[in-house]
């Protein structure tokens, strides 16, 4: 027992530890400041992960096949049901692993998938928009091209999910199906009020006319409308563009080749209907309350991707197709499919290299293509398919996509631009174009936004 | 942890006559010291905690510093700088959204303290059915954001909102309370504060219950008014409680992001209540800018550190820590 484990160290307390730490955190930080170049490398960085491929082997049934997607409710989650059912009886003996990740727009799925990609921990499949939008893959992506070439699909599939689907010059993707973008859903009967003929109904200029007549005429909104994200009246913008000046003006612009000129005129016309003939609570619903009140009467008109449909065919939605609810092609892109595609693309570098090209095999194949269609309200994009197995309205619309030349695509769902452009595009309309209304700003906006 | 010192004394400490015995001693002291003994109890998760959370803001402070970008490339740590800083101190859309940060941290606590502690004088003063009201004003915090933000959504519809029908008894409105970006910031706050007024309150009222009875009468016999009683003698006791309420409030402000989420369903809420935590989950996993993402939460976590050392700093002060 000698002196000097001392009394003196009683004095070192709990608060004296507590100033000391904070004090050497102060200094710790203040060391990082000075831009020390010593960092150690954390151990799991990855790299030499990817060099055990067994590719070319065929894979046993160890290894699940991991698929994500986004249908987690209503009629996507049926459809769904009903496709991976039809895989599994197909491919009886295949381990899977459907997992559903839900939120709007696929957000929460695309995070989740960026995590895992940058985790190096790829899923196998996920559903994503082919186009610019899987650009952001580029380099972690199977190439499934010979799934395509065996199969046939390079020529029974629309010639724009063809070029949809390549990737730095080969197939990445396999589309599932498509929803229709140009639509003008309308309700019969406040039409029919307001004594309006949907076939004078052909452009721009003369739906506003329209609109002003319905307000006049009639107690409904003329155009139900939703505001809650921006992404919807992005989708109008362009399809009063693509309604006033043509499908060459559009390609150009998504080119990075536009004439701003003409961006402001379909601004100018966006903004005449937002501010005058859209139901005044836009700012706070979603689409589908919107199409409510188109449902309900409450409004005549609502401009939606033909994912709208799924609420009209509903058994309980109490509307019927022409009898209640009509379709017309939006104002002036008559004989044009404004493209959506809904597919599943592939990583690289998974365990699971064989199943995954069962799988992208079994999305390309007619039936899996119509009977997912006939739940989701999506368009088969096999151009071969019988279209009497679809609902009569899918009918008309697949003969639509076998038919027209014009199949420009959509921007507000990633396949015209890529996600950093379409990040820049929301931004835009969010800012300066979600009321109150800049359309100079709005428009440069837009104009940088593709020329990036 | 009356045996510390053993640790902390060392064998440095020893002066120049330390033997070997003597060394073996002080190793078995130690070892049997309450300080190792218990080390099982309190290291393990004060280990998992410290790696979980401050090497995560230490390894987000890194990657900040590096390029990292897109998933093709694992970040370089081999080369650091400031440059993500330096671009998002040029960013506008981070000085707004930092702006907006800002607004909501400081108006949101600073209303709810004064009604908080409002409501806690009120509830103080014997009313009737007092503890129906209590748990009437304390249910709202114990609703999950999801809930509160979707029928704040539907209060502050402008067509059939409740918001506009009472406001519209009185004459006022309708206003555009989301759509409207002066309004909606606003808004939210309104919604947040009565979501936590109520915690508020319950922190005030145990303050208010600690403070015995005779100062009330002192301060009546000495003539003070109600408000004076209060403002001269009641609140300048419940100084440890509003800091306490504060720094939770602050906290809870900076979550902000849970709320905004739940009401529009996307990362990108409308213009006016775009927030710091918004911008860096959409750089991070629309636009997979990981390094710059990273910078933004440096930045969010510097400016609630900026918010709560105060409040250490005060407890540290009043020997409370």
């Amino acid at each position: 027992m000698t002196e000097d484990t001392s009394i003196g160290s009683d004095t070192v307390s709990r608060r004296r530890v507590l100033g000391a730490s904070a004090g050497l955190a102060m200094v710790g930080l203040a060391g990082c400041g000075g831009g020390d170049t010593t960092t150690e490398e954390p151990e799991d960085t990855p790299g030499n992960g990817s060099g055990d491929t067994t590719e070319a082997e065929p894979t046993p049934n160890g290894t699940e096949l991991e698929v994500l997607h986004a249908w987690t409710g209503g009629d996507g989650a049926a459809a769904v049901e009903k496709l991976t059912s039809m895989f599994k009886e197909e491919y009886p003996d295949l381990a899977t692993n459907f997992r559903p990740i839900g939120g709007t727009g696929n957000v929460n799925l695309d995070s989740v998938v960026a995590r895992r990609l940058a985790n190096r921990d790829p899923p196998a499949s996920w559903q994503a928009w082919p186009g610019q939008n899987i650009t952001q893959y580029g380099g972690l992506l199977a190439n499934i091209t010979d799934v395509w070439e065996e199969n046939g699909y390079t020529d029974s599939m629309n010639s724009r999910a063809v070029t949809e689907s390549k990737l730095n010059d080969e197939f990445r993707s396999m589309p599932l199906g498509s929803h229709r973008m140009n639509n003008l859903f309308y309700n019969v009967h406040v039409f029919e009020d307001a004594g309006i003929d949907p076939d004078s109904v052909d452009s721009p200029s003369a739906l506003l006319d329209a609109f002003e007549t319905i307000a006049s005429e009639t107690d409904a909104v003329p155009m139900a409308h939703a505001m809650s994200g921006p992404w919807t009246t992005l989708q109008l913008v362009f399809q009063n563009f693509l309604g006033m000046h043509g499908y060459d003006a559009y390609m150009d612009y998504i080119d990075g080749d536009g004439d701003k000129a003409l961006l402001v005129e379909a601004l100018e016309t966006t903004q005449e209907m937002l501010s005058n003939y859209i139901n005044e609570d836009a700012a706070t619903i979603s689409f589908t309350e919107g199409n409510q009140k188109m449902m309900d009467g409450n409004a005549a008109t609502i401009q939606q991707g033909n994912w709208a449909y799924g609420m009209y065919r509903a058994e309980d939605s109490g509307v019927e197709y022409e009898t209640d609810w009509d379709w017309m092609e939006y104002p002036g892109t008559e004989e044009m499919y404004m493209i959506h595609i809904d597919a599943f693309t592939f990583a690289r570098d998974t365990n699971t290299p064989v199943k995954q090209k069962m799988w992208a095999k079994f999305l390309g194949t007619k039936d899996a293509q119509v009977e997912f269609g006939n739940r989701k309200g999506t368009v088969p994009l096999r151009t071969d398919i019988d279209t009497s197995r679809l609902t009569p309205f899918l009918e008309m619309t697949a003969d639509h996509l076998a038919n027209y030349d014009q199949f420009p695509p959509t921007i507000a769902h990633g396949l015209a631009v890529s996600p950093e452009a379409l990040s820049a595009c929301k931004t835009a309309i969010g800012n300066n174009f979600s009321g109150p209304y800049d359309i100079e700003a709005a428009a440069t906006g837009l104009m940088d936004a593709v020329s990036q | 942890m009356a045996g510390s010192q053993d640790t902390v004394a060392g064998p440095g400490a020893s002066g120049g006559h330390a033997t070997g015995t003597d060394r073996r001693e002080r190793l078995r002291r130690f070892w049997k010291s309450d300080f190792v003994r218990s080390s099982p109890f309190w290291l393990i998760p004060f280990l998992l905690m410290g790696l979980a959370v401050y090497g995560g803001i230490i390894w987000n402070f890194l990657i900040s510093l590096t390029d990292y970008e897109g998933f093709l490339q694992p970040p370089d740590y081999s080369n650091l700088d400031f440059e993500m800083y330096a671009q998002a101190l040029a960013d506008p859309a981070v000085f707004s959204t930092g702006r907006n940060t800002f607004v909501l941290l400081v108006a949101f606590t600073t209303i709810t303290l004064i009604l908080g502690i409002f409501l806690a004088i009120l509830i103080d003063s014997d009313i009737r059915q007092k503890n129906t009201v209590q748990t009437i004003y304390l249910l709202p915090f114990a609703l999950s954001f999801v809930v509160t933000a979707q029928f704040w959504l539907w209060m502050y519809n402008f067509q059939n909102g409740l918001v506009n029908t009472v406001l519209g008894l009185f004459g006022l409105g309708p206003y555009n309370w989301i759509g409207n970006p002066e309004l909606v910031l606003g808004a939210i706050i309104f919604a947040l504060i009565w979501q936590f007024s109520g915690y508020c309150m319950v922190v005030f009222l145990a303050g208010l219950q600690s403070i015995p009875n005779d100062q009330f009468e002192a301060a009546k016999v000495d003539g003070a008014s109600i408000i004076k009683t209060y403002w001269r003698v009641i609140i300048p006791q419940l100084k440890s409680a509003s800091v306490s309420a504060a720094v939770v409030l602050m906290i809870f402000a900076l979550k902000i992001f849970t709320f905004l989420y739940a009401m529009f369903g996307t990362y990108r809420p409308p213009k006016g209540t775009d927030v710091l935590a918004t911008l860096m989950v959409r750089e991070a996993f629309n636009l997979q800018n990981w390094a710059y993402a990273a910078a933004i939460a440096t930045i969010l976590l510097a400016m609630g550190l900026a918010v709560v050392a105060p409040y250490l700093y005060y407890q540290y002060r009043a020997r409370a820590l």
